[in-house]
Parts: C-alpha cells; sequence; structure tokens
C-alpha cells in the first residue's frame, strides 16, 4: 500500500487549547512551517452558535454538532467524548485559577505527593502569557495567597448584586473571596466583544465572549502561519532505527481510510489532552519501543490527576435574585495553604449564586395539587430568602494506578484498542480522605451558621475525578517520569508532549490555565531548534 | 368525509415506515395544535397564573406550541460529564399531549356536554384535576418528560426567564444578553407587572 507522505517542520497531533499555545507561539516566534493534525471535524462556525445554543437552550441538544468519532465508548470516566477542532476547550466554563505556589513543591513542603520539577515563579511567566493570548479576567487575591508577577490583561468580571452579597456572608465567616479569573471578556478584546451574560458559557458563548481555541486557529489559518488537517487520525509514532527520533507519523484520513498518510516532521508535538495523548504513545509500541513510545520508564499512561469536590447547598436569609449570571463565582485560595503543624487538608472555595431548593413547584407542603395563581405564589413566598451553591476543590495525590491502559475488548474502526481508564486515591491519599472531606463538611456549617442560614441537604462527595490529567507526568529523573520539564520526552529527542498529560498532581482548582502556561514553556523550548523569526515579526 | 387527525394517523400506521410515521405524526400533531389551539388556549388560562393577563397566557401557550413543533427526535443531547456515553432526545411528547388534549374535551363533553374551551374556569380546572390523578407531582419535570399536557405547559411556562422575573417581581432576564456591568447593581423592578 502507498503511503501519500507530508512533510513538515512541526507536526502536532491535537487541535485542542494545549495545542493552540504551542501553535501560536511558535507561529510567532519561529519561521517554521507547522502542520495540525485534529481527528475530529472542525468546529460550529461563530455564525451559527446563536441558533445552536438557542437548540441547546429550548431542548438541552448538543450546540457543538459532529463533535465526536463514533465508536469511541471507552471503559471508565472519560471527560468527554467531544474531539473536534478546538477540542474540550470548545464547551469549557473558562474558569482559569492559577495553581498555587504549593501546588509545585507538596511533597518537600507538607511530605505528600511528589513535587514536580519546576517552581509556580518558574511558570509564573507563560500563565501571564496564556492570560493574555486567552484574554483573562481577573481580580487581583491577596497577594500572598495569590502572587503574580504583573496584573491580570482584563479588568475582572463584576460581581453580580447577588454574589456581592454573598462576598460579604463569607466575609463573616472569615473567609476572604474575590471574583474568579475567567477568559471571558469583561472589555472587547482581540476583536471578541464584551461578555453579556447569555450564561451559557459551558456549553456554548453565542458571541465569542468566552475564549476558544478556534478563534487562535481562526487566526492562524487567516495569515496561512499553519495548515490544519480535519478528520484525520494519527495512529502511530515510528521511530528511526536507533529508537533516538520519531522520524514519521502514520495517519488515516477517515473519509479515505485505505490510504495511510505518512507524515515527517523535524519535531512532533503530542497533544492530545490527558486521553489521547498516552493512547497514542502505547499504541506506538515497536521494536525499539516495545511498551509504547516514550514508554522506557513504564510510566506513560500512569498517574493519572484530578481532584474531587464536596458540595452543598446553604440556606440564607438574604434575597437573592438568581439567573444574575450564574456561571460567574467567587473564589478563595485560603485553605490551599496549610496552617502551621496542623494535617495536611488542602482545598479551594467556591460560591455561586444558586435557584437550588427554590424551583417553582407542582404540590404545596400538604402534598395538593397547585394551579393557575397558587404555583407563582407559593414560588414567592419560598424566594423571600435565597440559596448559595458551595463548593470546594479538594487534593487527590495521585496513584500509580491510575492508569490509561489499551482495552483489548474495545477497538476503533481501523482496529485499534481503545483507552480503558481508572482513577484510584494514592495510599496516602487514602488516608487523608475521610479527615479531609469531615473537614470541609465542618466549613460549611460554620459558613452557615455564620450567616445565620442552615445547609438545606447534607453536603455530596462528587467520586468522579474533575479536571483530569496526567499520564506522561514530567520529571528530572527518566525512570519516575516521561517527560522533563520542558515537556520533551526523556526517551526521544524531538518528541514532546504538551499540556495535559504532563502534570504531576491536580492541584485543587480548575488545571486549564496551567495546562496551556506548561504548553507555552514547552513551546519556548521547541523554539531552539526552529527557525528564529525576526523580531519585527515576533511581535 | 374529511379526515380526523386520528384517522390520519391510522392510515400512516397502515402504509409507511415506523421512522416515517413518526416523523409525520409528529408533524400532523404539530399542525393539529396549530391549526387549533383552543383547547390548549383553554387550558393554558386553567394552569398559568393569572398575572399574565389574557394575552400574556396566550403568548405562553403560542411558545409552548412552537417549542413542541419544533422538537426533533433522536437529536444528540450535550455531551455528559465524565462519560462517554452519548444520548439523544426521545420520540416526540407532542402526538401524547395532542391526545390528552382531545381526551380533555371527551372528558368535558361526557360531564358537562361542552368542549373544554366552553367550560367555566371551575369546570375546566376540575377536569384537569381529575386528568393529573396518579400522575407523578413531586417535582415540576423537564418539559419533554412531562407525562401530561398540563404538566408540560406549566413546565414550559416556569423553565422561562419571564417566570423567574414575574416571580421575583424584578427584571433579571436569565440567559438573555445583558449589559455586563449592570449585574453589579440589584435588578430593577418590573413595572410592567406590578402596573397590571
Amino acid at each position: 500500500m502507498t503511503r501519500r507522505a507530508v512533510e513538515t517542520d512541526v507536526c502536532i497531533v491535537g487541535s485542542g487549547i494545549s495545542a493552540a499555545m504551542v501553535a501560536e507561539r511558535l507561529a510567532r516566534t519561529t519561521t517554521a512551517k507547522i502542520l495540525v493534525i485534529e481527528a475530529g471535524d472542525d468546529t460550529v462556525p461563530l455564525a451559527q452558535r446563536a441558533a445552536a445554543r438557542e437548540r441547546f437552550v429550548r431542548y438541552n441538544e448538543n450546540p457543538w454538532g459532529r463533535d465526536h468519532l463514533e465508536g469511541y465508548e471507552v471503559e471508565g470516566p472519560l471527560q468527554s467524548r467531544s474531539m473536534q477542532v478546538g477540542g474540550l476547550a470548545m464547551h469549557w466554563g473558562a474558569v482559569t485559577p492559577r495553581f498555587s505556589p504549593e501546588d509545585f513543591k507538596q511533597h518537600s513542603l507538607y511530605g505528600v505527593g511528589t513535587d514536580w520539577p519546576i517552581s509556580y515563579e518558574d511558570l509564573d511567566p507563560f500563565y501571564q502569557e496564556a492570560e493574555e493570548l486567552m484574554g483573562v479576567a481577573g481580580e487581583q487575591g491577596p497577594e500572598d495567597l495569590d502572587p503574580r508577577g504583573k496584573p491580570f490583561p482584563l479588568p475582572a468580571i463584576p460581581l453580580t448584586y447577588n454574589l456581592d452579597l454573598l462576598k460579604k456572608w463569607a466575609s463573616s465567616a472569615g473567609i476572604a473571596m474575590w471574583s474568579q479569573p475567567s477568559a471571558k471578556n469583561s472589555i472587547p478584546y482581540r476583536g471578541r466583544p464584551q461578555c453579556c451574560r447569555n450564561d451559557t458559557c459551558s456549553p456554548i458563548c453565542p458571541i465569542g465572549a468566552k475564549y476558544s481555541p478556534d478563534f487562535t486557529w481562526s487566526a492562524l489559518r487567516k495569515t496561512n502561519r499553519i495548515t490544519l488537517t480535519t478528520r484525520t487520525l494519527v495512529r502511530k509514532l515510528v521511530l528511526s532505527p536507533d529508537g533516538k527520533t520519531v522520524t514519521h507519523a502514520i495517519a488515516t484520513n477517515r473519509d479515505r481510510p485505505d490510504e495511510p498518510v505518512e507524515l515527517r516532521a523535524k519535531l512532533f508535538v503530542v497533544a492530545a489532552g490527558y486521553t489521547w495523548s498516552s493512547h497514542l504513545l502505547l499504541l506506538s509500541a515497536q521494536d525499539k519501543a516495545p511498551n509504547g513510545v516514550g514508554n522506557s520508564s513504564g510510566l506513560v499512561g500512569k498517574y493519572l490527576a484530578g481532584h474531587r469536590n464536596v458540595q452543598t447547598i446553604v440556606e440564607l436569609p438574604l434575597r437573592l435574585y438568581p439567573g444574575m449570571n450564574e456561571q460567574h463565582s467567587l473564589v478563595t485560595k485560603q485553605f490551599m495553604r496549610l496552617k502551621g503543624g496542623s494535617e495536611y487538608t488542602r482545598h479551594d472555595l467556591r460560591i455561586w449564586e444558586s435557584s437550588n431548593g427554590r424551583a417553582p413547584r407542582l404540590t404545596d407542603d400538604s402534598g395538593a395539587l397547585m394551579l393557575g395563581d397558587a404555583i407563582l405564589d407559593d414560588w414567592r413566598r419560598r424566594t423571600k430568602t435565597g440559596t448559595a451553591r458551595v463548593r470546594a476543590y479538594y487534593d487527590v495525590i495521585p496513584d500509580r494506578g491510575s492508569e490509561l491502559t489499551l482495552d483489548v475488548a474495545r477497538k476503533n474502526e481501523f482496529g485499534d484498542p481503545l483507552p480503558k481508564l481508572s482513577f484510584r486515591d494514592a495510599p496516602e491519599s487514602v488516608s487523608m480522605r475521610a479527615r479531609t472531606e469531615e473537614s470541609i463538611r465542618t466549613l460549611f456549617a460554620d459558613m452557615a451558621r455564620a450567616g445565620d442560614g442552615r445547609l438545606l441537604r447534607a453536603p455530596t462527595v462528587d467520586n468522579f475525578q474533575d479536571h483530569p490529567s496526567g499520564g506522561c507526568r514530567m520529571g528530572s529523573d527518566a525512570s519516575s517520569s516521561v517527560v522533563d520539564s520542558w515537556g520533551r520526552t526523556h526517551d526521544h529527542e524531538n518528541l514532546f508532549v504538551v499540556g495535559a498529560p504532563t502534570c504531576v498532581s491536580g492541584s485543587c482548582a480548575n488545571a486549564t490555565l496551567t495546562f496551556c502556561a506548561l504548553a507555552l514553556r514547552s513551546a519556548r523550548e521547541m523554539e531552539r531548534g526552529l527557525p528564529q523569526a525576526s523580531a519585527k515579526s515576533s511581535e | 368525509m374529511p379526515l380526523t387527525r386520528r384517522g390520519f394517523l391510522a392510515s400512516l400506521a397502515a402504509t409507511v415506515p415506523l421512522a416515517v410515521i413518526v416523523r409525520r405524526a409528529h408533524a400532523a400533531a404539530a399542525e393539529y395544535v396549530q391549526g387549533d389551539p383552543a383547547t390548549l388556549d383553554a387550558l393554558a388560562l386553567t394552569v398559568l397564573p393569572s398575572q399574565l393577563g389574557r394575552a400574556g397566557i396566550a403568548r405562553e401557550a403560542a411558545a409552548f406550541r412552537d417549542w413542541a413543533a419544533k422538537y426533533k427526535e433522536s437529536a444528540e443531547l450535550v455531551h455528559g460529564y465524565g462519560t462517554s456515553r452519548l444520548r439523544s432526545t426521545g420520540p416526540t411528547p407532542l402526538t401524547r399531549w395532542t391526545a390528552q388534549l382531545d381526551q380533555l374535551d371527551a372528558d368535558a363533553q361526557r360531564l358537562r356536554q361542552r368542549r373544554f374551551r366552553d367550560l367555566s374556569a371551575g369546570d375546566r380546572e376540575q377536569i384537569v384535576r381529575d386528568a393529573l390523578k396518579g400522575e407523578r407531582l413531586d417535582r415540576m419535570p423537564a418539559v419533554v418528560d412531562a407525562s401530561h399536557v398540563a404538566l408540560a405547559l406549566l413546565a414550559h411556562f416556569y423553565d422561562s426567564p419571564g417566570a423567574a422575573d414575574l416571580c421575583y417581581e424584578a427584571q433579571i432576564g436569565r440567559q438573555t444578553c445583558r449589559p455586563l456591568a449592570a449585574q453589579a447593581n440589584k435588578p430593577r423592578p418590573m413595572l410592567k407587572v406590578l402596573e397590571k
């Protein structure tokens, strides 16, 4: 079978948010020829998103048509089926907190988990770069808890009337909270409009006020700085005879499955998220890499990371108006830093306005059916006071047994095994779990008491490890990690893995901004081997 | 003899494949409630709050008809979080709801020898209450899940931004495009409602 060959300088596998960061930076700072390969389709154009959103609001329909591949039902908690240009960040909530400085040195500070090979300070300029690329609107928290080298690029999303009242309530409980940083335009930015509170950020912003990677791809395509090829699934990375470099990737165009494509590049960048990055490396097993490419440590697919949350609804004697901007929240990092001598318990804390417990109902307290004015009158009576949704994400220390493996029982249409995912806590995390959750429950009860309120229901724990990452963790030691601090695989000098898979741990905050910062830092290292753009063109 | 809706559905069932029948049944049901809205309008007058006024109630009934007519079967639903399982919308509820509207009329004829639309408010309410006996009433359902057209009409209205504004007597405008800066302020009172 003849393979069609494509030559390029940089081949990026995946077109999600980390891929967009790498491509944007390399397109700006180098003259390298960049090819981006995406297995899914192009995404819904901005002009069609208002109509797509309308169908979502009215019928809960998926606003991102054709955003997945058929036959990819995998075993285990896959975060999302989305596979399209822009990846999962087409439907993200654009919540962009940074990790805290403590996240990078958990072991040396607290004796748990594993230290990262980089510090918060190393990552700070790349956090800033990512925030500027996306347009992050944020409020500076207390500087000791929320350090940053430069101010946020955009002013904070203003607190709603509701959140302002809830902030005062939190303050009465001794908790300093502020506006959650978000990649949503608090002012017009980079040709995209100001947010107007359509309040369906996740899954879809109808006006483009929320950053999504398609905006970066559109700009790069417009200037012909990249080639983005869709509907093409990379199925194998092939090594040189000495095994030190990747010579080419073999891909299949979904429209022409009988004509495999050979992608030749100087540099390969796997930017396919926490699932598909490890999956590709494992699928690429060959003579020089019998356990998969980049996998001499045996750790590809291991140490998947994430965090759980404890959540409750608090009833408060406050007149609140749910619906003002339900997706925006307050946040604090107060509980992400341990007090001296205390046992290890770390979590963030968020508060949202809520209509939970205040929905209209059909029957009154006696169970009798209400009709006509009675339902509205009952609803009015019950909304004289409001409720708040309170959530704390807490650390789960990743375990080697949190893993992605190849599932021999399930294969895709080309006969490749699908991934299988399983998560579990490291033994030290198991022992901390009950204490952590009890501590959060106590905090919630204290908060309710401080506001003369009550918990509307007992706090619940979401067992799903949210905001997943890992699988190709970074480290200085090639025997205990897959990539170095730049995302370069220890085994192959021209193969990088970027973003989510490289995380050592999952912190207790949304991780996408960290994925972006890590990807940009990786891109800086890639620049070394590529022809540099002139200073003027890279501005 | 003119073809009735039921007659039309029966003739369809005898001649064409199921998927086509379902599509045509949905279209026929939509046409039915659009073409003869009086029963649904009367039901809306019975179950929706009077503070909407007659015109407001008629608007809500029309909005519900529009929702029902534009429902699509087997449309992919928004992806679940943490699962690779995909879900799709189910069969149209509109055929069931139109049958229930017919039943309200039949009950009105049986009990009062008049059409539902011609009954007094009290009689209409009694028939609706009887129709809802045995239905699950422990929570306001999602519109599409409503087991009875009366519940669907209620669910559709109470899920709307307008219903929340009416409840709070404030211009919240949930999930509508609104100035960002204004969110720092208490929502303004809903003058139109207060003036009614």
